[in-house]
């Protein structure tokens, strides 16, 4: 007995990580994967090290005239007001991964427990409406313009510093969502989630622990998604005026510059969308060599991008309006 | 045999079905931008009574503006007000809604139409090319420029384009629509139309091209290709005509949203009196009655949009409707 119950842990502890170790294996196999995820990492480096206070602490600091040209103390010379463009450029990237982090990890968590329940109880007799509710609330939530949607909840709560998170939230899940309750319905005909249920597991246990496992790399897919088109939003929001306030983002510093880069002052422009570029291309090839790592029969048929079946997702049509 | 005589009966149930889905939809719709821009919305009455007022004015004020009603009441004046396009008067300019729209949604039809045409054609025929040439220099070529538009902010290309067209080369006006003929339309829409076209060609080349490359696989090609067909002749005559039904799944279901999102940014940055310039102006100055006829009315549209295309798709393809 206790035999069996060790090797069973023995192979619990090691098979489900075995699938993962190839992904990886595959993705450092991808040389634009690998640029991606080390864009991603220097990036990380420097928002960790603007959290941390240091570098970039003082990018609200008005240390020199207004619109002064680069120099060897102002890299890349100062706003309007004498701040320093490179520190706030700088401090900007801890605000996008704030922003993309808070709502990838809210949004997919949110998109994968309602998409699996959805999924769970799709056509089971008593609880098929949980199914049907979903499928409504995505269906709605995609129906709105998303920044007539963002404006809308911003005008609901007031000027609350968090309105653009919630609104994100409330409408990035819905792809993720879509998505898992397809898989969720792939997955639930297999067998050994029949044998998990003819053992007598609970319906919620069945569903956590044997079907929601093996939806995993959609989920991050989506995550890493998420995460870019929250940093892309970010700045378009910001840009007509629906961001927050109440720090430095990319999104506030282009808006900044419309004016001036029609005067002839590109400093604060370039900073911001260089680093925003560079940023969201090394997210958009780490994502792909991420689905293509995941799924290696997709990698062979050499298609980027979401299959043929899911052309007409939501989510793809929220991301060309995210822009 | 019996498919040809079902039909009709498969027809008149998926009718059914998708107007129930489409009323659910209308309800959730509605109810959400009544939820979020009317029953949190700013109270008028603070702006209309004088000063010092007492609490029985105020509740008098509210009393004739309707606002002390019960929750589904001015619920139902809502839907009334989406259905009759009797929408108020702005809070703003105190004109009326319905004219303000009936003269705006023109401007943004025209200033979005070229951009829309172009972009879609221009990402249909990279498509075809690139998965005609699969694994090839000129797929990883279009792939790779698809890949570069998706990461650049529609933000930096519409500033971009501004300062390119506008300032350096002064080609072009950068704000303002000043529009009598042909001419000055050309010469208002070019701008706006090539950066719309930028925007959407990346994702919408990567979509497209999986749709092909996934079509290209089928039996059919291999059957032409080996009957001599040329590659022109498989392309637009067998491959397209598959492959059009999901790419135009994807522009219309995309169309509500660029529409609204796209004209929203390119009329505030290029200073074009249509409907997202209207929106903008509701959103910033916070005029509710605006704001709540553009939201409900748009998603009212979209959702009509989905259950109509539904529908042509099921009676223009047989194999959907037996589905």
């Amino acid at each position: 007995m206790s035999a069996l119950s060790t090797a069973a842990a023995t192979t619990n502890a090691t098979a489900p990580l075995a699938p993962w170790r190839n992904t990886l294996a595959r993705l450092l196999a991808d040389r634009w994967a690998v640029t991606g995820l080390v864009v991603v990492a220097s990036f990380a480096l420097i928002a960790l090290g603007a959290a941390l206070g240091v570098w970039a602490g003082d990018w609200a600091a008005m240390t020199a005239p207004g619109w002064s040209p680069p120099s060897a103390e102002h890299w890349l010379g100062t706003t309007r007001l004498g701040q320093d463009i490179a520190a706030r450029a700088l401090y900007a990237s801890r605000t996008a991964f704030e922003i993309g982090l808070a709502v990838a990890v809210a949004a997919t968590l949110l998109g994968g427990l309602l998409g699996g329940l959805a999924g769970y109880c799709s056509g089971c007799r008593a609880s098929t409406w949980v199914d049907a509710l979903v499928r409504w609330l995505t269906g709605v939530l995609e129906a709105i313009p998303f920044y007539l949607f963002v404006a809308a909840v911003a005008f609901a709560l007031k000027g609350n510093p968090w309105a653009m998170h919630v609104a994100m939230i409330a409408t990035f899940w819905t792809g993720t969502a879509r998505l898992v309750r397809a898989e969720v319905l792939r997955i639930r005909q297999m067998a050994f989630v029949e044998a998990a249920r003819m053992v007598g597991l609970a319906p919620s246990k069945v569903l956590v622990r044997h079907i929601l496992p093996h939806t995993a790399p959609i989920v991050l897919v989506q995550g890493v998604i998420a995460f870019v088109a929250a940093i892309k939003a970010e700045v378009v929001l910001s840009f007509l005026g629906l961001g927050g306030q109440h720090s430095i983002s990319w999104g506030q510093m282009i808006a900044e510059s419309t004016s001036e880069v029609l005067a002839g002052f590109h400093w604060n422009f370039i900073a911001a969308s260089t680093l925003l570029f560079v940023l969201v291309l090394g997210v958009n090839l780490l994502a792909d060599g991420l689905q293509d790592a995941l799924d290696p029969r997709r990698a062979a048929r050499s298609t980027p991008g979401p299959g043929p079946s899911r052309s007409a997702d939501g989510r793809l049509a929220r991301a060309a309006d995210i822009g | 045999m019996s498919a040809a005589v079902d039909r009709p009966r498969a027809m008149a149930v998926a009718i059914a079905g998708q107007l129930a889905v489409g009323g659910a939809l209308l309800v959730g719709v509605t109810l959400l931008s009544f939820v979020l821009m009317v029953h949190f919305g700013p109270d008028a009455s603070f702006g209309l009574v004088g000063k010092n007022p007492t609490a029985e004015t105020i509740d008098q004020l509210r009393e004739q503006l309707g606002q002390n009603r019960n929750f589904w009441l001015r619920y139902g004046e809502y839907l009334r007000e989406l259905m009759t396009l009797d929408l108020g008067y702005s809070d703003s300019t105190g004109e009326r809604v319905a004219s303000m729209l009936a003269r705006s949604v023109p401007v943004t039809l025209a200033l979005i139409t070229p951009g829309l045409v172009l972009g879609n054609l221009l990402a249909i025929a990279l498509a075809l090319l690139a998965a005609w040439h699969r694994g090839g220099w000129i797929d990883r070529l279009i792939t790779g420029f698809s890949v570069v538009g998706m990461s650049l902010s529609v933000v930096i290309v519409i500033i971009v384009c501004q300062l390119l067209f506008g300032v350096v080369l002064g080609w072009f006006p950068v704000r303002g629509w000043n529009v009598q003929d042909l001419g000055s339309y050309v010469h208002h829409v070019s701008v706006p139309t090539l950066a719309t076209v930028f925007v959407s060609l990346g994702y919408n080349t990567r979509v497209f091209r999986a749709v092909v490359v996934e079509e290209l696989g089928r039996d059919y090609v291999r059957t032409a290709r080996a009957y001599g067909a040329s590659p022109v002749r498989i392309l637009f005559r067998h491959v397209l005509r598959n492959a059009l039904i999901p790419i135009a799944t994807r522009i219309l279901f995309s169309l509500p949203l660029v529409v609204v999102s796209g004209s929203l940014l390119l009329e505030t940055q290029f200073g074009i009196p249509g409907v997202g310039r209207l929106t903008f102006d509701a959103i910033a100055s916070g005029d509710q009655p605006v704001l709540k006829a553009v939201v409900g009315l748009s998603a009212v549209l979209f959702v009509l949009v989905q259950v109509t295309a539904d529908l042509a798709y099921r009676w223009i393809d047989p194999r959907l409707a037996l589905r």
